[in-house]
């Protein structure tokens, strides 16, 4: 689903309005238009993400953006993503529920600064996210379970199922567990399926994009 | 005022009916009335392995489309006093009836009897959405297998996600000679996975098959390793203190050899 303006991406957390900001807001309103008026599927009630490389929109026009998709197509805006031109991570992630002026004034890595806390085992079908900062579970994260981060994760438990952090680009992102015997580690783009029937080690594990752009698992001592 | 609870596992075939008929005739066994319904519209099997399907006029989409009382409905057991079944429906499907239906015939059924289990057909659809709708409680049972244990996990996620805080586990056909050879998943490593409360084990017992057959539940049958599980975990369930024996292989084995020689 495309044009060369606006594209629609289905992602682990959800569907992503990926946005040409080179054209101006009537343009990309168009465009988006034309893209939601093709889709069999109607939208109405679904929550995306607007990515988009710099420039970057004035404030204003971010937020008639959101008040566009929210009345004419019933979207929820639950996140703003502004990717670094270079490279894939995004120098900013804000939810929408935060005013999104001031998002944009904030430091570069507000990745760094949220952490969202679960105190509960993430079941076989469950999946927990913190797409603006880290996630931290008190619990184990089971087989067919997910959490996904902007930031990092840590498990203080026993990772069994899938974890994605930097799920917007941010490769410097780990993840930990107490435990880590996943079904699959994803860092940015990056895949690590272990191999299967792996035992657990008995001592926490940290798990990062290493020089060769692979995921390396090591015992984690300290950061 | 008794309590309802569902019988359920995601995973099919594990033994959900086999416990439901089992659990239903010990506690009645040991004093307790008790309903046992059967939510698996379409594919009704309590009555057949409780020896009741001869019995069976009325169901309970009779009952939910007001065709009979509730009482009426209820049938009888031949072997033990204050046990009633409420057989299924085979004629309708799944959504044929709605959980608010399911509910509001197991909320009167608790007025009058202390437990009504509720057997779950297997699945996470409609058919389990009706069968946990009035519980109170739930009692989770897998075997321990990979797939069986995964399936528990989304089901005890469903249910936490209802609003049901007790949720109990059984671990039903373990093995230990398996276990030890490596060759089947130990109560603590499922325990370990589950994270809920163990509520008791019953062994692979290959007197589970003839009792069905025969349409007897296992625990008329006195000193099979799977009925004297079954009788501890109904125990259990009215609140007496009943340690979880150790299945440790040597043990069940001496166990096993005991009871041959017993029975010779
Ligand atoms: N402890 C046991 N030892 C040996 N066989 C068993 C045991 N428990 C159950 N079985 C056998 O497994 C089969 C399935 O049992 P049951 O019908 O109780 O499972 P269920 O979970 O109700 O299945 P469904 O999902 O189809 O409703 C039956 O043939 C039964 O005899
Ligand atoms: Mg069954």
């Amino acid at each position: 689903m495309e044009n060369s303006i606006v594209k629609l991406r289905g992602y682990k957390d959800g569907l992503h309005l990926i946005i040409n900001p080179k054209v101006s807001l009537p343009e990309i309103e168009t465009a988006i238009h034309e893209l939601l008026g093709e889709m069999n599927q109607p939208l109405a009630g679904t929550s995306i993400h607007i990515d988009m490389r710099p420039p970057i929109f004035t404030s204003e026009d971010l937020s008639n953006l959101e008040t566009h998709l929210t009345e004419k197509y019933d979207l929820v805006v639950s996140g703003v993503n502004v990717f670094d031109e270079k490279n894939e991570s995004p120098i900013l992630a804000a939810p929408a529920t935060h005013s999104i002026s001031q998002s944009l004034a904030a430091d570069n890595h507000p990745d760094l600064e949220h952490a969202q806390i679960v105190h509960q085992t993430i079941r076989s079908g469950q999946t927990t996210s913190c797409l603006a900062g880290s996630m931290i579970v008190y619990g184990d994260v089971n087989p067919g379970g997910e959490v996904v981060a902007a930031g990092d994760i840590i498990v203080l438990g026993t990772l069994r199922g899938n974890a994605h952090a930097g799920a917007h680009g941010r490769l410097t992102s780990v993840i930990i567990a107490m435990e880590l015997v996943p079904l699959q580690l994803q860092i940015g783009t990056y895949v690590n399926r272990p191999p299967v029937g792996q035992k657990p080690r008995g001592y926490p594990e940290i798990a990062r994009v290493g020089a060769e752009d692979i995921i390396i698992v090591e015992e984690f001592i300290k950061f | 005022m008794g309590k309802v609870i569902v019988i359920t596992s995601g995973k099919g075939g594990v033994g959900k009916t086999t416990s439901t008929a089992n659990l239903g005739t010990a506690l009645a066994m040991i004093g307790k009335t008790v309903v046992v319904v059967d939510a698996d519209v379409g594919l009704r099997n309590l009555d057949v392995v409780m020896g009741l399907e001869s019995r069976v006029v009325y169901t309970s989409m009779d009952v939910i489309e007001k065709r009979c009382d509730l009482d009426k409905a209820l049938v009888k057991d031949r072997r033990v006093e204050d046990l009633m079944l409420l057989a299924a429906s085979q004629r309708n499907r799944k959504d044929d009836i709605k959980p608010e239906q399911m509910q509001e015939v197991c909320e009167k059924l608790k007025e009058e009897y202390d437990f009504v289990l509720v057997d779950s057909p297997a699945g996470i659809e409609q058919g389990f959405r009706n069968a946990a709708a009035g519980a109170d409680e739930a009692i989770i049972i897998t075997t321990p297998d990979v797939s069986a244990i995964r399936d528990a996990d989304r089901i005890i996620g469903l249910l936490q996600h209802q609003g049901i805080d007790s949720i109990n586990l059984i671990i039903n056909r373990l093995s230990p000679t398996l276990v030890k050879k490596g060759n089947m998943i130990s109560k603590n490593d499922v325990l370990d996975i589950l994270n809920i409360d163990l509520l008791g084990v019953v062994p692979e017992d290959t007197g589970v098959i003839a009792s069905t057959n025969r349409g007897v539940p296992l625990v008329h049958n006195d000193g099979s390793p799977g009925a004297e599980a079954y009788i501890r975990i109904a125990r259990r369930m009215t609140g007496q203190r009943v340690p979880i024996p150790e299945m440790r292989d040597d043990n069940f084995f001496s166990n096993i050899l005991n009871w041959f020689s017993r029975n010779k």
